[in-house]
């Protein structure tokens, strides 16, 4: 039985190692180009999520939020999200109405109570999914170049950007600093009570330390980055709105785009009509 | 020469990108361990502001602020697919505002006691802010809580509490700690990678003074204002919902909806036609 313990949350541990982590972010970032929503339009599907996250806010109707909760689960398993993703969604659902539901329970709960929770619950499922569809689905630089045509500012398309290349770098490096410590250094035993708290003091320690020598090698990165910009002329670009145009002019919306428009709008209107009915 | 430490464009480019890279990190792994929220009250982990505190201490302290906050929204929130919309404003400001402050404060990053004094103040400001808007989304009633008599005052009692708590907890432990630790140990290390000479009393920003102090503010007037609305968007159609059939209220939804489709769709197309018109030039 203690063996059985043991596999368990060493399988359970394995799944969130830092390698773990990393795959995970690596795979929504680059792992899914090739899916039909991430060669959308992102002008489009951000005109699509401002729809599906603001209109079902709006309404009460069980049949219409169940409508769009179906299509926005379907985009989500097209654009093929990382499980990690998912996961977090889930935890972030249940922790904004599950809770509810548990304690209306023991105040006695029924059926009747389930009805207004069960509508709430598509809500935020509902708006949740769509941005996990959106900026999950998206390739990054297309979101950003999206992002950049609605007019936000060229930083922070600029960042996401980076963010997407520099994450699983950076991941591995706090990694192999954290390992070296380890092989230096001495972790106290954990088999007492005691020795649990001094290890977890320890841990922390060592993670408060990794990030001296993290920060020293990512302002050698920052500089390379920064200097390796400039030789191309970035911040004049970024102010320059001819660059811009030219950088925007490889938007197109095609034909996949205006199915995939003409798609959701059909589903939407069919379940506006199923509402009217039922 | 009493010169100020002054960066140029790119120099302050490569700490936004240090800042952002650094603290987007720490808040991506902050963002995997659970958050525990119990009612409106959450459980949250802020243990990695020392890393924009620190930076900001030894550099341009608004590159470093704008740096953590974007990094924040750009791995935590967009990378993950947890983008909350407007609700996001308020985490971007609070937290420019407090790294901004505690960079402001440290003339000489030498001295011990105001890098510990400026670590516990640009936490204390970040969290005291973060609390505000919350007690404010309950006193202004946009959440619908008026059903459950004696809550605003356990609002009142549980926010501050878990505000103290994390001040003395994470403010001290995780916060001031590392930074005492961290700002001695990379001063005159880290600012020549960047091609920068250390900051010293003399070279160092002024303090904080009146401008600092009425900016912060208005920004987070706005902070506060941008999270009202993101709140009230809820009751406020739930109140149109209760007045109309419900029939009405999706109609009405679905109409505001297309409007706004149209709307950026016209955007759209007037911009591409200025496209084409320059593309003809």
């Amino acid at each position: 039985m203690e063996k059985v313990m043991k596999k368990l949350s060493d399988s359970v541990l394995d799944k969130i190692s830092m390698d773990f982590l990393r795959n995970q972010v690596l795979k929504n970032a680059y792992g899914n180009d090739d899916t039909r929503i991430a060669r959308l339009d992102p002008r489009l599907l951000l005109v699509w999520y401002v729809f599906f996250g603001l209109v079902p806010w709006f309404t009460q109707d069980l049949v219409f939020l169940t409508g769009c909760f179906l299509l926005v689960a379907v985009t989500t398993v097209m654009a093929k999200v990382a499980g990690l993703v998912l996961f977090l969604f889930g935890v972030g659902v249940f922790s904004q109405t599950g809770y509810l539901f548990v304690v209306s329970l023991l105040f006695g709960g029924n059926t009747q109570t389930v009805l207004p929770l069960l509508v709430l619950t598509l809500k935020v499922a509902t708006v949740s999914l769509a941005s996990v569809t959106v900026f999950s689905g998206l390739d990054p630089d297309r979101l950003s170049n999206g992002l950049l045509w609605f007019g936000c500012p060229e930083r922070l398309s600029f960042s996401i950007s980076y963010a997407y290349r520099m994450l699983p770098m950076l991941m591995e490096e706090f990694q192999n600093v954290l390992l070296s410590f380890r092989l230096r250094g001495y972790a106290p035993q954990s088999s007492t009570v005691g020795g649990k708290v001094r290890y977890l003091i320890y841990q922390i320690k060592m993670i408060m330390q990794a990030f001296y020598p993290l920060m020293l090698n990512t302002a050698k990165r920052s500089r390379t980055t920064v200097e390796a910009l400039e030789i191309k002329g970035y911040r004049y670009g970024a102010m320059n709105k001819e660059v811009r145009k030219m950088k925007l002019s490889a938007l197109k919306i095609t034909e996949k785009d205006l199915l995939f428009l003409a798609g959701s709008i059909i589903w939407i209107g069919l379940f506006v009509l199923l509402a009217e009915i039922l | 020469m009493t010169k100020k430490q002054t960066m140029n464009q790119s120099q302050k480019l490569m700490v936004f990108v240090l800042t952002m890279s650094l603290y987007g990190l720490a808040t991506l792994f902050t963002e995997l361990i659970p958050k525990f929220q119990v009612g409106i009250v959450e459980f949250s982990v802020e243990y990695f502001l020392f890393i924009p505190l620190v930076l900001a201490m030894l550099f341009d302290p608004m590159s470093a602020a704008l740096g953590a906050a974007t990094g924040e929204l750009v791995f935590s929130e967009i990378m993950l697919g947890q983008f909350g919309g407007l609700g996001e404003l308020e985490k971007f400001i609070t937290v420019t505002i407090g790294v901004y402050l505690a960079g402001r404060m440290v003339r000489n990053p030498r001295n011990r006691k105001m890098t510990g004094i400026a670590a516990m103040t640009g936490t204390s400001v970040q969290l005291i802010l973060g609390m505000i808007v919350d007690i404010l989304k309950v006193q202004f009633a946009v959440q619908d809580f008026e059903a459950v008599p004696g809550l605003p005052q356990s609002v009142f009692v549980t926010e501050g509490f878990a505000c103290l708590n994390d001040i003395l907890f994470s403010g001290i432990l995780f916060c001031m700690l590392p930074a005492l630790f961290l700002v001695p140990k990379l001063y005159g290390k880290i600012e020549p990678l960047l091609g920068i000479s250390p900051r010293t009393e003399k070279t160092a920003l002024e303090g904080i003074n009146g401008k600092v102090i009425v900016c912060s503010v208005a920004a987070f007037a706005a902070a506060v204002g941008a999270e009202m609305l993101a709140e009230s968007g809820l009751p406020l159609i739930d109140w149109e919902a209760a007045w109309a059939e419900s029939r009405g209220a999706l109609a009405a939804g679905m109409i505001t909806a297309a409007l706004i489709i149209a709307v950026l769709f016209l955007v759209i197309k007037k911009r591409a036609g200025i496209n084409k018109s320059v593309e003809n030039v």
